[in-house]
């Protein structure tokens, strides 16, 4: 995949959409003294953040014959219609943000399993969350397990019934095992 | 023992434990009956399930205490700074553990965290990874250098970098840069890297313990084309180290061929190359007369892993360094 620098445009829309999920000021935290740049394959760019040093290495053209797939700290995906971040960057994030679903021991095995949160398994979540808010999905001990979309709006939480969903998971930890079959 | 009694004696045992007769003539030229016989018993044996703590995730401490209020069995490796045994007591994979998938630990054989620790690699240097993936050494080296510097790790395998990829992701690796191609050509990146690890593919002799199907799986031939392909690589390798630079060479092989006879030829082709010591208490020394050929001396300096002295798959580790006058 080529590295190419993200141009002004680009990386403004990926700071609005994490930004707008997840708090105001969070993507230059999260960006700290690195420097963007992408990995482009057909139909998406893999958004890297690396240290200043590495870029004149990555501008001149590979070797004929090789490849790169991977360069420094992955932020994110950038697809056609939307910005993902990458399962990599959810530890920092976690410092960061409070846009938090805490699930019970349960809950957090199942959400790893690739399963959605019932409201059963909420220990807790800030009452101004809104539908389809992002949040990161943290069990008791806060280790970040993935994102989830809320499906209603937090306030609502209290009337729904044990096996109501509450929390569409989006991205999982489970992944890095399930992605090796 | 004559040739033919040789023949006749491996051929026998061969049948009795389902090897291939080139196998076992081998080992009794290597080793004589009685230890050929340990080998084959120790290989029936299963290996401890060992795992290295991952310092760019968690404190030790903590994913120790965790792992032991889910009742899993830690002892500690002695000559590795976060290498421990684990038995699981087969609750569940140790794949499958909540700490894993947070990247607080990786799964990984004890030869080959040893590996790393040989390599040592320090904090700011450049360090090239080949034939990188599944990706246990390059986590490990990140790790030793705390993130910092460059791991450079090329693999060609396109199948297997998805996994390299999971597997630096997962472990909280940021100094890592994957590129796809073939080792070989190494030459051409233009690097220097300070430090080189070179965990070879090879025909996986030592790895019977832990795959039976290997008793029978390779001839005489495969082992000689991955003895052309290993030279091949590490010719490559030592032409691009810095001078002062260190590299480790290493197969998960306990055939000579794929070793100590590799190693001969680049220290006879490189004189600038010079096998050094391993401070670390492990293993057994690497033989420098294999089969009544002489080799260098030096590749005693060398250490083997070997199921029926160690409890470990076989594997064979060299550490070298190209003099600062080349």
């Amino acid at each position: 995949m080529k590295p190419e620098l993200l141009d002004p445009i680009e990386w403004e829309s990926i700071i609005e959409s994490i930004d707008r999920e997840f708090g105001q000021g969070i993507t230059k935290k999260l960006l700290g003294k690195l420097t963007p740049m992408a990995l482009v394959d057909r139909n998406w760019r893999n958004i890297y953040l690396i240290p200043t040093s590495w870029m004149n290495m990555l501008f001149e053209e590979p070797p004929k014959g090789f490849d790169y797939h991977l360069i420094g700290k992955q932020l994110g995906v950038m697809t056609k219609d939307r910005f993902r971040l990458s399962l990599q960057i959810l530890p920092d994030l976690a410092q960061m943000t409070s846009k938090i679903l805490t699930v019970s021991k349960r809950g957090a095995e199942s959400f790893t399993y690739g399963r959605s949160i019932l409201k059963e398994s909420v220990v807790y979540l800030d009452f101004n969350l809104l539908r389809n808010q992002r949040v990161l999905v943290m069990d008791t001990d806060f280790h970040c397990l993935g994102i989830a979309s809320l499906a209603l709006d937090a306030n609502r939480v209290g009337r729904l019934k044990p096996d109501d969903l509450v929390g569409k998971n989006l991205v999982d930890i489970g992944w890095f095992i399930r992605r090796l079959g | 023992m004559s040739r033919k009694e040789l023949r006749q004696k491996a051929k026998t045992i061969a049948k009795e434990y389902e090897y291939l007769p080139y196998m076992i003539e081998r080992y009794l030229a290597l080793w004589g009956e009685e230890e050929t016989l340990q080998f084959i018993e120790a290989c029936e044996q299963p290996i401890k399930t060992s795992i290295r703590l991952n310092t760019l995730r968690i404190e030790p401490e903590k994913v120790i205490a965790s792992l032991q209020k889910k009742k899993v069995d830690l002892e500690k490796i002695p000559w590795l700074t976060h290498g421990y045994y684990a038995d699981f007591e087969g609750r569940s994979t140790p794949g499958a553990f909540l700490e894993h998938m947070l990247g607080y630990y990786y799964v990984q054989g004890v030869p080959s965290m040893t590996t790393v620790e040989v390599l040592d690699p320090q904090p700011d240097e450049t360090v090239l990874d080949l034939a990188a993936a599944p990706g246990g050494k390059t986590t490990h080296i990140a790790q030793q250098m705390q993130n910092t510097g460059k791991v450079l790790a090329i693999e060609m395998d396109r199948q297997r970098l998805a996994s390299l990829e999971s597997n630096i992701l997962r472990c909280g690796v940021t100094n890592a840069l994957i590129l796809r191609g073939d080792a070989k050509k190494v030459e051409k990146l233009g690097f220097e890297p300070d430090r080189i690890l070179l965990d070879v593919p090879c025909s996986g002799e030592g790895l019977i313990p832990l795959d039976p199907t290997r008793k029978t799986s390779k001839s005489m031939a495969d082992i000689r084309f991955c003895a052309t392909r290993e030279d091949e690589l590490l010719d490559a390798a030592v032409n691009v180290l810095a001078p002062g630079g260190t590299i480790v060479y290493s197969t998960c092989s306990i055939a000579p061929e794929e070793n100590e006879y590799i190693v001969d030829d680049i220290l006879k082709r490189h004189p600038e190359m010079k096998v050094v010591p391993i401070p670390l208490d492990f293993g057994t020394p690497g033989y420098s007369e294999p089969f009544g050929v002489s080799l260098d001396e030096s590749l005693k300096l060398s250490k083997r892993f070997l199921p029926h002295l160690h409890g470990s798959e076989g594997f064979f580790i060299c550490k070298m360094i190209k003099e600062e006058s080349a």
